[in-house]
């Protein structure tokens, strides 16, 4: 699972980075080059290229785009460090597998063991209780 | 109506199966098992089912037995490559420039992961930090934006890929928790069986040791009282029992 939890934040990181850029293009304030120029008026019916926010408004919602980038980019750190079996090699685990396998067979073997006896047991419980009934 | 049918069904049948199934009559697949089973017995293999293909085979046989593995290990199927071995694409091969360093070999059995998740590290920060520039280069001059989105595009699909590498990885990292599991379950089961059985024991034990001074007295006291009383106790011993058998799920 904790793969493709980084899958996920690593697309959902890439996902703020386009809104990031979005906010960015969409919200700018417009600047003037040299004093001769003139920002066009539009017409009625055109719609604008920019949705100017207050200046204030506009550094607050960077910031917080920018925070927002750094936790997703740690979140991402942490849950690669989360990774299961890191230190592992290839050939550890293959190990760790086959002796699980063995003590496995070992476990099973003990359990019918145990299932055993306690029918065993159960048919001499049987029978004393038989034997009593009977008196 | 039913005729009607019937000419339908004859303006569209389906094409005609390959036209080797003729040779699977009753009379060679019996000639092909018991060559299967000849040979069986020439090599000495204990089940003739494990023999997927013979080596001399009479013509008319021929379409009886699967053809053979392709030898280079790929084929195509509707006109795309398959390969037998199921191998992740390198990033050479995918015309991607690899980031890690060389020494990071996956192919190999020793290779510990975590240097990966130090190279998957780096390459997060590496991601964040090309945007920054990608934001200050677009700020000044969008169209030198595209260069700094490749390099962005090479740093995403390198974590991808090394991503994806660690994924047989942690399949068997899972596997090995739910076979650590199973073990534990197992060893519980187990455990809580023998203590039952263990109480249980106690438990005839403890009519044992109940029922041997009674049988005295009996033999002492022959009043009616005495016989009753020994009756009342054997009865409450037998319950006990039974509440033993119904804890060991047999009531």
């Amino acid at each position: 699972m904790a793969g493709r939890e980084v899958d996920g934040a690593l697309s959902l990181l890439l996902t703020q980075f386009i809104a990031a850029l979005y906010y960015n293009e969409r919200h700018h304030d417009l600047q003037k080059f040299s004093p001769n120029d003139k920002i066009p008026e539009l017409k009625q019916d055109q719609p604008p290229e920019v949705d100017t926010l207050d200046p204030e408004q506009f550094k607050a919602g960077q910031l917080e785009l920018a925070r927002d980038l750094i936790t997703k980019e740690q979140q991402i750190e942490y849950l690669i460090s989360t990774l299961p079996g890191l230190d592992n090699s290839e050939r550890d685990q293959l190990q760790m597998i086959r002796e699980l396998e063995e003590e496995l067979g070992a476990a099973e073997q003990q359990r019918q063991e145990a299932l055993r006896e306690r029918d065993e047991v159960l048919k001499r419980l049987d029978g004393l209780v038989r034997l009593i009934r009977r008196h | 109506m039913a005729e009607e049918e019937d000419t339908n069904r004859v303006t569209s049948t389906w094409p005609d199966p390959p036209p080797f199934w003729k040779d699977f009559t009753p009379e060679n697949i019996s000639r092909y098992d018991t060559l299967k089973s000849d040979y069986a017995t020439a090599h000495s293999t204990p089940d003739p089912d494990s023999i997927t293909r013979l080596p001399s085979i009479p013509e008319d046989l021929i379409n009886l037995q699967p053809p053979p593995e392709p030898t280079d290990g790929k084929w195509r199927l509707y006109s795309e490559a398959q390969a037998l071995t199921d191998t992740l694409q390198s990033l050479t091969e995918a015309g991607v420039t690899p980031l890690l360093p060389a020494s990071i070999n996956p192919s190999s059995q020793d290779s510990k992961h975590l240097d990966r998740s130090f190279e998957l590290k780096k390459l997060a920060k590496s991601i964040l930090l090309n945007y920054l520039e990608l934001v200050g280069v677009m700020s000044h001059n969008p169209a030198h934006g595209a260069a700094k989105i490749q390099d962005l595009k090479t740093l995403i699909l390198n974590f991808h890929h090394t991503l994806n590498e660690y994924r047989p990885h942690q399949a068997r990292e899972q596997l090995i928790q739910i076979m650590q599991d199973q073990l534990d379950t197992k060893r519980a089961e187990t455990a809580a069986i023998r203590g039952v059985v263990d109480k249980a024991r106690r438990m005839i034990e403890g009519l044992g040791s109940l029922e041997l001074p009674r049988l005295d007295d009996e033999v002492v006291t022959t009043g009616s009282i005495g016989g009753r009383e020994t009756e009342e106790r054997r009865r409450v011993a037998a319950e006990r029992c039974t509440v033993g058998s119904v804890e060991l799920e047999f009531a």
